[in-house]
């Protein structure tokens, strides 16, 4: 208590100090919320990843149309379970240029996955699609359904056209929220429109899809499935979950140590104010320090006193950065969620990370000056103005 | 009985690489219990270090002559640590200095419960000596104030009450009366004088001023690093006389 009343009787140097650490504590915080946030979208995909094998078309980077019947090659082949043909395709051809991600439509075949897909969808309201639908139905995704206010029951226009909303979803924060799910035959129509008119000449809309997702058996190798499919497909290009890490994980990783990197140089730089001021404090106070050596204070106790000091500005630095972090995190993630764009994610270990580095941070700026102080000469540190 | 006692006590002071100052040159010096003794001299005569190695804030040198002696209230002060030496100040002495020296940040309570707990008593039994050693100053009602906001006489009496709460054995005062007002010099005195007749503590004080000495019972006189002279006040005023 004394030494909180000590620290706000030297307003202006405690709250300079305060300041300093703050900065880096919120950089920390807001970045290390960033880092969260991806790497939970990359644990996300990870795991979508993990019990399938996505193929598309090998030429065009996969924008160039499969045919369904490569499905049935591939259901044939060892250690295969379950194919599911799919086409995805952006909800507007011409998305607005922006920060915001464009939303998407997928045609799917409800029950293709024949329950290997884990990956769960939660209803928000109505209900799911089924092999039965057909034609311009649809079950947005919740961060569409959002944006345009839907719940189901209501209609919504794709692509010029009028579809029925059956239901609507659940957030997951992942590619579901932004995605309306159509029947695969009601996809199939539109995506060939989709296609320049010379590679749509020669086909039929009921015969495209854009990839094929591949569940291959329990236990099996998925490597060798996704040669075996490359090399009965022609044309044809596979992402195993393996795959997804390593070209996902190798750049999420640098993005990752990056962020990383600037909140420790931020941490680093409010570390330096810490010091700075308690060594600025203890110059200032040589002749306080004096008299209480002269009158018998010890020198691990003059060390403590600063000491406690520079922790107790440490902690109010980190909470009060911490508090700031957390405001700038969760009115970006409010200003976000409307276009699907969730930037940050502030965990429990995080924040009690923040607040902790930064108290520990500023005892260890303070033991170098607190040290300092304690070895003064009483007498010359009397003299001292 | 005797309370202090230094012998064959040198101090150089190593000013740069080339120059050195011997403020101490071989001081003798027995101070009984219950003394009040003023030592005098002017600037440069080694008083204030003389203070200070009876104050243990300063060690006397050890090398090239004589070895020096150091008891305090018995113990053998000369070869203590830093730490002990530390132990020894707060427990057994109340230090006055010249410019009051108050922690500007702490009240005057405070500031006095802070030798108190140096003392290594308890922060609530340390409030309460605080308390009642402003009292004994006569400032009760100034306990909540900081320095600042009291006068200088004020500041040294909360000085003076700092330097008591401890019930030490000696009190060693730096010019405790070279800031103040004829008046207030006086007042200051005449509180110090009480304490050590009441209470039968030990005043060291250094001074330039005639007035303390008068006030005191014994005046040791400093010159060039030694004593000069060594005289009871009594005897001062009868040869004056």
């Amino acid at each position: 208590m004394r030494l909180l009343r000590e620290l706000s009787r030297r307003k202006l140097r405690t709250t300079l100090t305060v300041i300093g650490i703050t900065i880096g504590i919120w950089a920390l915080v807001v970045f290390s919320s960033m880092a969260n946030q991806i790497n939970g979208l990359v644990g996300m995909g990870t795991e979508f990843y993990a019990d399938k094998i996505v193929v598309t078309d090998g030429e065009a980077f996969g924008s160039s149309p499969m045919r369904l019947t490569e499905a049935d090659t591939i259901a044939a082949l060892d250690d295969v379970a379950a194919v599911e043909p799919k086409i995805e395709f952006l909800w507007e051809p011409d998305p607005p240029v922006g920060f915001s991600t464009p939303h998407l439509v997928s045609g799917i075949v409800p029950g293709a996955d024949a329950g290997h897909e884990t990956f769960d969808l939660e209803l928000a309201t109505g209900r799911l699609l089924t092999a039965e639908d057909e034609g311009n139905v649809v079950v947005l995704g919740a961060t569409v359904a959002r944006k345009h206010g839907l719940v189901a029951g209501d209609s919504v226009e794709i692509r010029g056209e009028a579809f029925d909303v059956v239901g609507t979803l659940q957030p997951t924060l992942a590619s579901p929220d932004i995605t309306g799910l159509i029947p695969l035959a009601t996809a199939q129509v539109i995506y060939l429109g989709d296609l320049p008119p010379l590679v749509a000449e020669s086909l039929e809309a009921h015969e495209v899809v854009s990839q094929i997702v591949v569940y291959p058996t329990e236990g099996s190798d998925f490597a060798a499935v996704a040669s075996a499919i490359e090399a009965s497909v022609e044309n044809s290009a596979t992402m195993t979950g393996a795959e997804f890490n390593e070209s996902v994980g190798a750049t999420t990783g640098i993005f990752t140590a990056v962020i990383i990197g600037v909140a420790t140089v931020s941490l680093f730089v409010g570390g330096l104010s810490v010091i700075n001021t308690m060594a600025m404090s203890v110059a200032e106070r040589t002749r306080e320090i004096g008299i209480k050596r002269a009158i018998g204070g010890s020198r691990g106790r003059i060390i403590r006193e600063l000491v406690a000091e520079a922790a107790v500005i440490g902690l109010i630095g980190g909470l009060v950065g911490l508090a700031l972090g957390a405001t700038v995190v969760v009115v970006a993630n409010e200003l976000g969620r409307a276009s699907g764009n969730v930037l940050f994610d502030l965990t429990p270990a995080t924040a009690a990370f923040a607040v902790g580095f930064s108290t520990i941070l500023g005892m260890l700026a303070g033991i170098v000056p607190a040290w300092t102080a304690a070895r003064l000469d009483p007498v010359s540190a009397l003299r001292y103005e | 009985m005797t309370l202090v006692e230094g012998t064959n006590l040198r101090k150089t002071y190593r000013l740069s690489r080339r120059t050195s100052v011997e403020a101490l040159r071989g001081v003798d010096i027995t101070i009984g219990a219950g003394e009040m003794v003023a030592i005098m001299g002017p600037s440069g005569s080694g008083k204030s270090t003389l203070m200070h190695i009876l104050g243990l804030l300063h060690a006397p040198d050890r090398s090239d002559g004589p070895m020096p002696g150091l008891r305090i209230g018995g113990t053998d002060a000369t070869t203590l640590s830093d730490r002990e030496r530390t132990r020894i100040r707060a427990q057994w002495m109340g230090f006055v200095f010249q410019s009051f020296n108050l922690v500007p940040t702490l009240t005057a309570a405070e500031n006095v419960a802070l030798a108190a707990e140096y003392a290594g008593m308890a922060r609530g039994k340390a409030q309460s000596a605080a308390r009642e050693a402003l009292a004994s100053v006569g400032l009760a009602d100034r306990a909540a104030h900081r320095p600042m906001e009291l006068s200088g006489g004020e500041q040294q009496r909360v000085a003076i009450a700092r330097a008591l709460v401890t019930e030490p054995k000696v009190i060693l005062g730096d010019e405790p009366t070279g800031n103040l007002d004829s008046t207030r010099s006086v007042e200051v005195l005449a509180m110090l004088r009480k304490f050590n007749r009441e209470r039968g503590q030990t005043f060291i004080l250094v001074t330039h001023d005639p007035e303390v000495g008068a006030a005191c019972d014994r005046i040791i006189r400093m010159r060039d690093g030694l004593v000069a002279s060594d005289e009871r006040v009594a005897d001062v005023r009868a040869v004056a006389a």
